[in-house]
Protein backbone atom coordinates (compact mmCIF):
# COMPACT_ATOMS: atom_id res chain seq x y z
CA UNK A 1 0.00 0.00 0.00
CA UNK A 2 1.52 3.24 -0.90
CA UNK A 3 0.90 6.59 1.51
CA UNK A 4 0.83 10.37 0.23
CA UNK A 5 1.28 12.65 3.23
CA UNK A 6 0.48 16.38 1.79
CA UNK A 7 1.61 18.36 4.66
CA UNK A 8 0.88 22.25 4.93
CA UNK A 9 1.91 24.35 7.22
CA UNK A 10 3.11 28.41 6.75
CA UNK A 11 6.54 27.52 8.51
CA UNK A 12 7.14 23.99 8.73
CA UNK A 13 10.86 23.79 9.76
CA UNK A 14 9.62 26.05 12.47
CA UNK A 15 6.80 23.48 14.07
CA UNK A 16 7.87 21.83 16.80
CA UNK A 17 5.00 19.11 15.75
CA UNK A 18 5.19 18.94 12.42
CA UNK A 19 9.59 18.49 12.40
CA UNK A 20 8.81 16.10 14.92
CA UNK A 21 6.13 14.06 12.74
CA UNK A 22 8.30 14.13 9.82
CA UNK A 23 11.74 12.25 11.71
CA UNK A 24 9.21 9.77 13.21
CA UNK A 25 8.33 8.83 9.38
CA UNK A 26 9.22 5.06 8.82
CA UNK A 27 12.55 4.67 6.65
CA UNK A 28 11.21 1.62 4.85
CA UNK A 29 7.93 1.60 3.66
CA UNK A 30 6.11 2.90 0.43
CA UNK A 31 5.58 6.34 1.99
CA UNK A 32 5.78 9.94 -0.15
CA UNK A 33 5.72 12.85 1.93
CA UNK A 34 5.02 15.99 -0.07
CA UNK A 35 5.54 19.60 1.91
CA UNK A 36 3.09 21.95 0.04
CA UNK A 37 4.70 25.18 0.93
CA UNK A 38 8.04 23.84 -0.16
CA UNK A 39 7.61 22.42 -3.30
CA UNK A 40 5.32 25.70 -4.19
CA UNK A 41 7.06 28.49 -2.51
CA UNK A 42 5.29 30.82 -4.90
CA UNK A 43 2.14 29.50 -4.22
CA UNK A 44 2.18 27.97 -8.41
CA UNK A 45 1.00 24.46 -8.11
CA UNK A 46 1.60 21.73 -10.54
CA UNK A 47 -2.05 20.25 -11.31
CA UNK A 48 -1.08 17.56 -13.51
CA UNK A 49 1.54 16.38 -11.13
CA UNK A 50 -0.44 16.67 -8.28
CA UNK A 51 -3.13 14.70 -9.54
CA UNK A 52 -0.26 11.91 -10.69
CA UNK A 53 0.92 11.81 -7.02
CA UNK A 54 -3.09 10.78 -6.16
CA UNK A 55 -3.73 8.59 -8.86
CA UNK A 56 -0.20 6.63 -7.73
CA UNK A 57 -1.41 6.29 -4.05
CA UNK A 58 -3.71 4.11 -2.09
CA UNK A 59 -4.03 6.41 1.40
CA UNK A 60 -3.97 10.00 1.05
CA UNK A 61 -3.47 11.82 4.32
CA UNK A 62 -3.41 15.87 4.92
CA UNK A 63 -1.19 16.83 7.60
CA UNK A 64 -1.37 20.27 8.79
CA UNK A 65 -2.13 22.26 11.58
CA UNK A 66 -5.97 23.36 12.56
CA UNK A 67 -6.22 26.73 11.98
CA UNK A 68 -9.41 28.45 12.34
CA UNK A 69 -11.33 25.17 12.03
CA UNK A 70 -9.57 24.54 8.71
CA UNK A 71 -6.33 24.24 7.45
CA UNK A 72 -3.04 26.80 5.82
CA UNK A 73 -4.53 28.78 2.79
CA UNK A 74 -2.20 26.75 0.73
CA UNK A 75 -3.63 23.24 1.21
CA UNK A 76 -7.27 24.86 0.38
CA UNK A 77 -5.99 26.35 -2.87
CA UNK A 78 -4.49 22.73 -3.68
CA UNK A 79 -7.99 21.11 -2.91
CA UNK A 80 -9.51 24.06 -5.33
CA UNK A 81 -6.79 23.76 -7.69
CA UNK A 82 -6.22 20.00 -8.18
CA UNK A 83 -9.77 18.33 -6.66
CA UNK A 84 -10.74 19.48 -10.44
CA UNK A 85 -14.19 18.18 -12.12
CA UNK A 86 -13.62 14.95 -14.35
CA UNK A 87 -10.78 14.09 -12.38
CA UNK A 88 -12.26 14.23 -8.74
CA UNK A 89 -15.79 14.10 -9.10
CA UNK A 90 -18.86 14.64 -12.26
CA UNK A 91 -18.66 12.45 -15.65
CA UNK A 92 -15.62 9.90 -15.67
CA UNK A 93 -14.40 11.89 -12.59
CA UNK A 94 -13.79 8.84 -10.69
CA UNK A 95 -10.17 8.82 -10.03
CA UNK A 96 -9.81 8.85 -6.65
CA UNK A 97 -12.83 6.07 -6.48
CA UNK A 98 -11.95 3.92 -3.13
CA UNK A 99 -8.68 5.16 -2.05
CA UNK A 100 -8.23 5.79 1.60
CA UNK A 101 -8.47 9.52 2.83
CA UNK A 102 -7.20 10.67 6.66
CA UNK A 103 -6.97 13.65 8.65
CA UNK A 104 -3.66 14.01 10.76
CA UNK A 105 -4.28 17.37 12.90
CA UNK A 106 -2.28 19.08 14.87
CA UNK A 107 -4.52 21.10 17.66
CA UNK A 108 -3.52 23.82 19.85
CA UNK A 109 -5.80 23.54 22.91
CA UNK A 110 -7.18 20.31 24.75
CA UNK A 111 -8.87 17.43 23.67
CA UNK A 112 -11.75 17.90 26.36
CA UNK A 113 -12.38 21.29 25.03
CA UNK A 114 -13.87 20.14 21.56
CA UNK A 115 -17.26 19.04 23.14
CA UNK A 116 -20.31 21.03 23.80
CA UNK A 117 -20.08 23.04 27.01
CA UNK A 118 -16.16 23.33 25.89
CA UNK A 119 -14.73 26.19 25.57
CA UNK A 120 -14.37 25.13 21.17
CA UNK A 121 -18.41 23.95 21.85
CA UNK A 122 -18.06 21.56 18.66
CA UNK A 123 -16.54 17.71 18.22
CA UNK A 124 -13.95 17.60 15.67
CA UNK A 125 -16.28 15.68 13.74
CA UNK A 126 -18.50 18.32 13.07
CA UNK A 127 -15.71 21.03 12.38
CA UNK A 128 -13.85 18.67 9.85
CA UNK A 129 -17.14 18.25 7.91
CA UNK A 130 -16.01 19.86 4.94
CA UNK A 131 -13.12 16.94 4.41
CA UNK A 132 -15.22 14.57 5.36
CA UNK A 133 -17.70 16.10 2.39
CA UNK A 134 -15.01 15.81 0.13
CA UNK A 135 -13.76 12.52 0.59
CA UNK A 136 -17.30 11.63 0.19
CA UNK A 137 -18.09 13.46 -3.08
CA UNK A 138 -14.65 11.85 -4.53
CA UNK A 139 -15.31 8.87 -3.37
CA UNK A 140 -13.14 8.14 -0.80
CA UNK A 141 -12.97 6.17 2.20
CA UNK A 142 -12.42 8.28 5.17
CA UNK A 143 -10.55 7.27 8.12
CA UNK A 144 -11.03 8.27 11.83
CA UNK A 145 -8.50 11.20 11.64
CA UNK A 146 -5.26 11.21 14.06
CA UNK A 147 -5.48 14.17 16.32
CA UNK A 148 -2.40 15.41 18.30
CA UNK A 149 -3.36 18.12 21.02
CA UNK A 150 -0.91 20.18 22.54
CA UNK A 151 1.70 18.54 21.16
CA UNK A 152 4.44 21.35 23.32
CA UNK A 153 2.31 19.80 26.16
CA UNK A 154 3.27 16.50 25.89
CA UNK A 155 5.36 14.59 27.80
CA UNK A 156 8.11 12.61 26.50
CA UNK A 157 5.99 8.94 27.11
CA UNK A 158 3.33 10.56 25.28
CA UNK A 159 5.48 12.15 22.37
CA UNK A 160 6.91 8.22 21.96
CA UNK A 161 3.51 6.96 22.18
CA UNK A 162 2.42 9.43 19.07
CA UNK A 163 5.74 8.05 16.97
CA UNK A 164 4.44 5.03 17.32
CA UNK A 165 0.73 5.69 16.82
CA UNK A 166 1.84 8.12 13.84
CA UNK A 167 3.67 5.29 11.88
CA UNK A 168 0.67 2.74 12.21
CA UNK A 169 -1.77 5.01 11.01
CA UNK A 170 0.57 5.71 7.95
CA UNK A 171 1.10 2.09 7.26
CA UNK A 172 -1.40 -0.21 8.61
CA UNK A 173 -4.60 -1.60 7.34
CA UNK A 174 -7.65 0.02 8.30
CA UNK A 175 -9.25 -0.85 10.69
CA UNK A 176 -6.62 -1.11 13.29
CA UNK A 177 -7.24 -4.15 15.67
CA UNK A 178 -5.25 -4.87 19.08
CA UNK A 179 -4.27 -8.34 16.65
CA UNK A 180 -2.88 -6.04 13.59
CA UNK A 181 -1.21 -3.97 16.00
CA UNK A 182 0.69 -6.70 17.22
CA UNK A 183 1.49 -8.30 14.35
CA UNK A 184 2.79 -5.05 13.03
CA UNK A 185 5.15 -4.44 16.04
CA UNK A 186 6.61 -8.26 15.63
CA UNK A 187 7.57 -7.36 12.18
CA UNK A 188 9.04 -3.83 13.57
CA UNK A 189 11.04 -5.82 17.08
CA UNK A 190 12.99 -7.90 13.89
CA UNK A 191 14.07 -5.24 11.98
CA UNK A 192 15.34 -2.73 15.08
CA UNK A 193 18.69 -2.22 14.63
CA UNK A 194 20.71 -4.31 17.16
CA UNK A 195 23.36 -1.82 17.55
CA UNK A 196 21.81 0.86 19.32
CA UNK A 197 20.73 -1.36 21.81
CA UNK A 198 22.86 -1.92 24.88
CA UNK A 199 22.86 -5.48 26.19
CA UNK A 200 24.36 -8.46 24.39
CA UNK A 201 21.53 -10.21 25.48
CA UNK A 202 18.92 -8.37 23.64
CA UNK A 203 18.22 -10.61 20.99
CA UNK A 204 17.57 -13.51 23.36
CA UNK A 205 15.03 -10.80 25.60
CA UNK A 206 13.40 -9.73 21.80
CA UNK A 207 12.77 -13.58 21.01
CA UNK A 208 11.20 -13.90 24.34
CA UNK A 209 9.05 -10.45 23.84
CA UNK A 210 7.81 -12.71 20.53
CA UNK A 211 6.97 -15.50 22.48
CA UNK A 212 5.29 -13.80 25.25
CA UNK A 213 3.24 -11.69 22.74
CA UNK A 214 2.29 -15.03 20.57
CA UNK A 215 1.60 -16.87 23.19
CA UNK A 216 -0.93 -14.01 24.72
CA UNK A 217 -2.25 -13.94 21.18
CA UNK A 218 -3.21 -17.82 21.55
CA UNK A 219 -4.63 -17.18 25.06
CA UNK A 220 -7.32 -14.31 23.67
CA UNK A 221 -8.71 -16.13 20.30
CA UNK A 222 -9.22 -19.10 22.86
CA UNK A 223 -11.37 -16.99 25.34
CA UNK A 224 -13.09 -15.74 22.54
CA UNK A 225 -13.68 -19.29 20.64
CA UNK A 226 -15.22 -20.20 24.12
CA UNK A 227 -17.65 -16.99 24.19
CA UNK A 228 -18.58 -17.27 21.04
CA UNK A 229 -19.31 -20.91 21.96
CA UNK A 230 -22.05 -19.20 24.23
CA UNK A 231 -22.96 -16.73 22.38
CA UNK A 232 -24.09 -19.66 19.84
CA UNK A 233 -26.49 -21.46 22.43
CA UNK B 1 -0.23 -13.75 31.91
CA UNK B 2 1.18 -12.31 34.96
CA UNK B 3 4.22 -14.24 34.86
CA UNK B 4 5.51 -12.01 32.22
CA UNK B 5 7.11 -10.01 34.52
CA UNK B 6 10.78 -10.98 33.93
CA UNK B 7 9.88 -9.76 29.89
CA UNK B 8 8.57 -6.27 30.93
CA UNK B 9 11.32 -5.61 33.25
CA UNK B 10 13.82 -6.61 30.62
CA UNK B 11 12.03 -4.84 27.88
CA UNK B 12 11.94 -1.70 30.11
CA UNK B 13 16.01 -2.01 30.88
CA UNK B 14 15.93 -1.87 26.87
CA UNK B 15 14.20 0.85 26.50
CA UNK B 16 15.97 3.06 29.22
CA UNK B 17 19.38 1.73 27.17
CA UNK B 18 18.84 1.87 24.18
CA UNK B 19 20.14 4.87 21.55
CA UNK B 20 18.32 5.39 19.06
CA UNK B 21 14.55 7.42 19.93
CA UNK B 22 12.92 5.44 17.49
CA UNK B 23 13.84 2.40 19.23
CA UNK B 24 12.97 3.81 22.59
CA UNK B 25 9.41 4.43 21.51
CA UNK B 26 9.13 1.38 19.81
CA UNK B 27 9.88 -0.60 23.25
CA UNK B 28 7.62 1.29 25.31
CA UNK B 29 4.68 0.72 23.08
CA UNK B 30 5.83 -3.14 23.13
CA UNK B 31 5.30 -2.95 26.53
CA UNK B 32 2.28 -1.11 26.55
CA UNK B 33 0.80 -3.81 24.04
CA UNK B 34 1.68 -6.76 26.39
CA UNK B 35 0.22 -4.70 29.02
CA UNK B 36 -3.08 -3.72 26.63
CA UNK B 37 -3.09 -7.56 26.20
CA UNK B 38 -3.05 -8.49 29.51
CA UNK B 39 -6.21 -5.97 30.47
CA UNK B 40 -8.28 -7.65 27.31
CA UNK B 41 -7.70 -11.23 28.67
CA UNK B 42 -8.86 -9.92 32.04
CA UNK B 43 -12.02 -8.38 30.54
CA UNK B 44 -12.79 -11.61 28.17
CA UNK B 45 -12.17 -14.19 31.53
CA UNK B 46 -14.68 -11.66 33.29
CA UNK B 47 -17.71 -11.82 30.10
CA UNK B 48 -16.39 -15.79 29.63
CA UNK B 49 -17.78 -15.88 33.74
CA UNK B 50 -20.53 -13.67 33.38
CA UNK B 51 -21.81 -15.74 30.75
CA UNK B 52 -21.33 -18.94 32.47
CA UNK B 53 -22.93 -17.78 35.78
CA UNK B 54 -26.11 -16.03 33.77
CA UNK B 55 -29.18 -17.95 34.08
CA UNK B 56 -30.20 -18.08 30.37
CA UNK B 57 -27.59 -20.81 30.21
CA UNK B 58 -28.24 -22.44 33.03
CA UNK B 59 -30.88 -25.01 31.06
CA UNK B 60 -28.23 -26.72 28.82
Amino acid sequence: MKTLIIVSHPSVLESGSQQFLIQSLPDDEEITLHILEETYPNGDIDIKKEQKLLVNHDRILFQFPFYWYSSPPLLKKWQDEVLTEHFAFGYRGNKLKDKEFGLILAIGLPEKEYKTGGREGFSISELTKPFQAMAKKTGMIYLKPLTIFQFSYMSEKQKKALLIEYQQYISLEQPITLKSREEWLLKELEKTPQETLATEDALFILEEVREVIEDNRIELDELKLHLDNYDDK
Amino acid sequence: MEENQWVKNQLRQLEKESQDYKQKALLQETLALLLEQEKREEQLKGELDGTLWSPGNWSS
